[in-house]
């Protein structure tokens, strides 16, 4: 039996690990340290006043207080509930009917894929495009089967805020059908023939071969699902730019309009940290499933 | 001497050598430049002899700011000052995406750039956030500023001291159908109330279903910020003193949206409104589907010379409709020349800015762009109105205009009022309590 | 034959898949063939009436647009394969060797993805600066390897371990050095994998905004999406020439799916276990 203590594996764990500490030491590391920093002062570019006021944790006490911010985390926390479980589902559906045997893979393949390849900072003006009011499919679809009045959808909150769900389900479900489908090609066909070989309908063959071999997949697919989910930006921002009001404004746009707009770097910076918290509360049950796999 | 490297936008004349050259110099040059940058800086240079080989870098913009006429001028620059180069940047096509990139760049004091051109309603607040450089001693104080419109020299003079020079004027104008009023015998409305009961008559009479009578901007944009302070203005209020706090007036302020309201209701306005931005208001007009329309001095050009242009020689031009009893006003647009307070290169870039708000540059401007000048004079010069007929009456327009609030906290007074209008529009909110969040939130902004 | 992988259902399968994925793609397309007049009509047209390629034309004079993709083409394939060779090296680590903090190891790279990037712009762009890189390829190589790194990672890790370590330990035992194992056992078990993880990768990079507008905003060392955003103004948004842009920006990444997808879903149809 080979040792598993072998020093030498130490090491050349320490130089596989290196190259990417080393990256994110650079391109995070050091921009989050300055973000922790500035969310500790008072620092807004725009007031005049040069001088940097070191306020501790006064920023955060007004996020807290802030009805802006707790709208906005609302909104992003109702996204990131809507949409995770919505492209999963989607995207698993997807993935199970692109695995089936096709003469052409190529273009079923290809055309889950594309949502992928779409620009997201083009995807929100074109799915807005067709949710307009005016010249949107949809409501042309609806004159067509006879509606009688256009519904405007980016008008109204609900709706809008569905309208921009389903934009990001339509998008992201191509990500996670990309991770699953490969997940699901990886599980061995003979697993398959052995348990209709004991008798199990297809349906237990997808909940007990199926889905077990798939969840490592699943988890993966979930965890960046909920990420960008939590950091939604750029097809609110496209779609309705927080609209009707500000009914729509996520998280992250909250921390653009803070950061670009408002040059209150001291304020945005907290909110960010804040991001940062919501993502590690969310995401550490989702690892703990993936150090039970090791 | 600054090797800082440059890259010109899309002239022809200019893309294949810089490109050639920049690729060279950036995948070889990175540590000369650094290098030289270094130099530059222990000599330390601030201000530099324009006889000396100086290279300038301008952010001018996107498209509808004409940086092709800003070449030709930059050129004529050139011949006549040897040794000084001009490279054009243009970035960020539209007002929020400069935002961003200004933003990103101003904030990390890059160097990179030289001459910044900025919207009206900016040099305050870049100026007290520290990135303009005042140009008092390079201009002759703040009495350089008296030549031009009133609106511009007080938007350029911040706590005193010049923060950018006039570059071209913009306001905006209400464009509507000549020949549509002229076969039902209207005459140009003067008020809101008599637009509204033209606008009933043109389509009762027409019948068309895709007539509009009105089009405004009620999308969350900047010009949203216009629409709820077009007729505010026009009752005579102010949003702000000459110290920039605020004095608005609540009832006044929800009147004027009840007006646009009342257009909706009325059937004047389409009731989605609250999605249409410039460039739907600018096609649709175009395409002949709209009666009156509000919008800026560009797209008179649009209509006359678009080649899909529907109502060519169809279109007339007057000052917006007044509230009843009250005055009318304008919505000031506008761009300005800042230099960088991080310029390497800061008399050179003064004196391409001198020269770039000087009457005969505002002349030039006119004539080859029909870009509104920002001197009085140049209004009723004849080659200008031999080009643009409508020059004429547009100087009283702008005269008589108004800038938005100008302030050093403008990002987030421009965000509070258009989200408010547009949720008024919208209907989420009622102009009272959209009046009310405005008023609460800027109360503590412009104090 | 059971009735579920009847002809039907995959008819059914592949129209809702083809459907779905190129509905939205078909509609740029179409408004990229219209004259602009043509998208203010009322009802709105699907098919273009009256159908011109002027705007493909004018997207390339307008703006260097193929100078564009040039600079995305680089930028994405360099990031990628950087991606690919640092996330390969610590997914082995993580999945395969015998660390102590494991766990947080990989708790950290995926951690690293948790801030904004709108929070991490003005200090990233400050770094670009002092070290010299602004308006280069690499100062968007490095931090789109970095926004890359967690996915990658952890798909490769969850491809390595459902990986039996058998195979490796039959292979070291035939005398393969560990790194020899990974090259020539682990990775091609777990090609899809690796595919996976490049085309994710890929594709992020060739459609990332706000670095790109932020870093490489000089004309020459623009990115695709950036070039795309230029089209429009102040006042005018010419729906059907960003329509054209878009298509030619999408071509490329299509054809490298279409290209790759064999490899990405199709590699392991024996499955890796015999028996």
């Amino acid at each position: 039996m080979r040792s598993w203590r072998d020093p030498s594996e130490k090491t050349l764990a320490l130089l596989l690990l290196a190259p990417a500490f080393f990256l994110i030491a650079l391109i995070v590391i050091y921009p989050v340290g300055k973000l922790i920093y500035t969310s500790l002062f008072d620092m807004q570019l725009s007031g005049g006043a040069r001088a940097l006021d070191f306020v501790g944790l006064r920023n955060f006490e007004d996020a807290l207080k802030d009805k802006e911010f707790w709208h906005a985390a609302r909104n992003t926390l109702l996204i990131t509930v809507v949409t995770v479980p919505g492209a999963l589902v989607v995207g698993l559906g997807l993935a199970l009917l692109a695995n089936l045997p096709f003469r052409y893979k190529w273009v079923v393949r290809l055309s889950l894929l594309l949502p992928w390849a779409l620009p997201l900072s083009f995807c929100g003006l074109i799915f807005a495009w067709f949710f307009h009011t005016d010249y949107g499919i949809v409501n042309d679809v609806l004159r067509m089967l006879g509606a009688p009045e256009p519904t405007m959808w980016l008008l109204n909150p609900t709706w809008a805020m569905a309208a921009i769900c389903l934009t990001i389900i339509w998008k992201t479900s191509s990500f996670m059908a990309l991770i699953l489908l490969a997940g699901l090609q990886m599980i061995p066909r003979s697993l398959y023939e052995a348990a209709q070989v004991d008798g199990a309908t297809r349906w237990q063959q997808f909940w007990q071969v199926t889905l077990p071999l798939l969840v490592p997949s699943i988890v993966v697919a979930l965890i960046f699902r909920t990420l960008t989910a939590l950091q939604t930006f750029d097809i609110p921002y496209t779609m309705t730019k927080g609209g009707p009001g500000s009914s729509t404004e996520t998280l992250a746009m909250l921390i653009h309009k803070t950061t670009i707009d408002y040059l209150d770097l001291g304020y945005g910076s907290a909110l960010a940290v804040f991001m940062f918290l919501m993502s590690m509360l969310v995401t550490a049950v989702y690892l703990r499933q993936i150090g039970k796999q090791a | 001497m600054q090797t800082a490297v440059f890259r010109c936008d899309f002239f022809q004349t200019h893309v294949n050598y810089h490109w050639r050259q920049t690729m060279k110099r950036r995948l070889f040059g990175n540590s000369i430049s650094t290098l030289a940058a270094a130099l530059c800086m222990a000599v330390g240079l601030i201000s530099m002899p324009a006889t000396a080989d100086t290279k300038l870098r301008v952010f001018s913009g996107g498209q509808n700011q004409r940086p092709d006429l800003m070449r030709k001028l930059f050129d004529s620059y050139q011949a006549k000052n040897p040794g000084v180069t001009i490279d054009i940047e243009t970035g960020g096509a539209t007002s929020e995406l400069q935002r961003q990139y200004l933003s990103t760049v101003l904030n990390a004091k890059d160097t990179a750039i030289d001459i910044y051109m900025i919207d009206i309603v900016n040099p305050s607040q870049y100026f007290n956030a520290g990135w303009l450089e005042p140009l008092d001693s390079y201009v002759g104080g703040a009495q350089a500023l008296k030549p031009y419109l009133p609106v511009y020299s007080q938007a350029n003079l911040v706590n005193g001291k010049v923060a950018a020079m006039p570059a071209f004027a913009d306001a905006m104008f209400m464009y509507y159908r000549k020949d549509l009023l002229e076969k039902h015998g209207i005459k140009e409305p003067k008020t809101w109330d008599e637009l509204a009961a033209s606008a009933k008559k043109v389509l009762d009479a027409e019948k068309n279903p895709n007539l509009q009578g009105l089009s405004i901007q009620g999308a969350p944009i900047e010009g949203a910020v216009c629409t709820f302070l077009l007729p505010y203005w026009s009752q005579g209020k102010q949003f702000n003193d000459a110290a920039g706090k605020l004095t608005l007036d609540k009832d006044t302020a929800v009147k004027g949206l009840d007006m646009w309201l009342k257009l909706v209701d009325s059937g004047v306005m389409k009731k989605n409104i609250a999605e249409v931005t410039t460039p739907i208001t600018v096609n649709e007009f175009k395409a002949g589907q709209v009666l009156f329309a509000i919008n800026w001095g560009f797209a008179w050009d649009v209509f006359k010379d678009a080649a899909d242009s529907q109502v060519k020689g169809k279109v007339g031009v007057m000052p917006l409709p007044a509230m009843a009893g009250g005055k009318s006003a304008t919505c000031v647009g506008g761009w300005q020349w800042a230099v960088s307070a991080f310029s390497k290169n800061k008399q050179a870039a003064a004196d391409l800015v001198k020269f770039m708000s000087t009457p005969e540059t505002s002349k030039f401007l006119a004539v080859e762009g029909s870009l509104l000048p920002v001197f009085q004079s140049v209004y009723t010069d004849a080659a200008v109105l031999a080009q643009a007929p409508w020059f004429k009456d547009a100087a009283n327009v702008i005269i008589a205009g108004q800038a938005r609030p100008i302030s050093s906290q403008y990002g987030q007074v421009s965000d509070v009022v258009r989200t408010n209008t547009n949720a008024a529009l919208a209907r989420t909110k009622t102009p009272a309590e959209a009046v009310a969040d405005i008023d609460s939130r800027l109360t503590r902004v412009m104090r | 034959m059971n009735l579920w992988t009847s002809a039907r259902l995959r008819l059914f399968a592949a129209v809702w898949i083809v459907f779905n994925g190129v509905f939205p793609v078909l509609w740029i397309l179409f408004t990229s063939l219209k004259p602009e007049a043509e998208l203010v009509q009322k009802p709105i047209t699907w098919w273009p009436h009256s159908p011109t390629l002027m705007h493909y034309q004018h997207a390339f004079t307008e703006q260097p647009l193929l100078h564009y993709l040039g600079n995305s083409l680089i930028v994405a394939s360099l990031s990628t394969v950087l991606s690919l060779i640092v996330a390969t090296g610590a997914a082995y680590a993580i999945a395969r060797l015998n660390l102590r903090y494991r766990q947080w190891i990989l708790t950290a790279i995926v951690a690293s993805s948790m801030f904004p990037l709108i929070a991490l712009l003005v200090p990233i762009f400050e770094i670009m600066r002092s070290l010299g890189l602004l308006n280069t390829y690499t100062a968007l190589i490095l931090p789109y390897t970095v926004l890359n790194l967690p996915v990658c990672t952890l798909v490769l890790v969850s491809f390595f371990q459902s990986i039996p370590r058998d195979l490796e330990n039959a292979a070291m035992i035939d005398g393969c050095s560990r790194i020899g194992a990974l090259w020539h056992v682990v990775i091609p078990l777990a090609a899809p994998g690796v595919f996976t993880a490049g085309i994710l990768a890929f594709v992020n990079a060739w459609d990332e905004f706000l670095l790109a507008l932020s870093l490489n905003a000089s004309a020459a060392m623009r990115t695709a999406p950036v070039g795309i955003a230029m089209y429009q103004g102040e006042y005018t948004f010419p729906w059907p020439l960003i329509s054209a842009a878009l298509i030619v920006t999408i071509i490329p990444v299509a054809l490298l799916i279409a290209l790759f997808q064999e490899r990405v879903i199709g590699g392991l149809t024996q499955g890796g276990l015999k028996g």
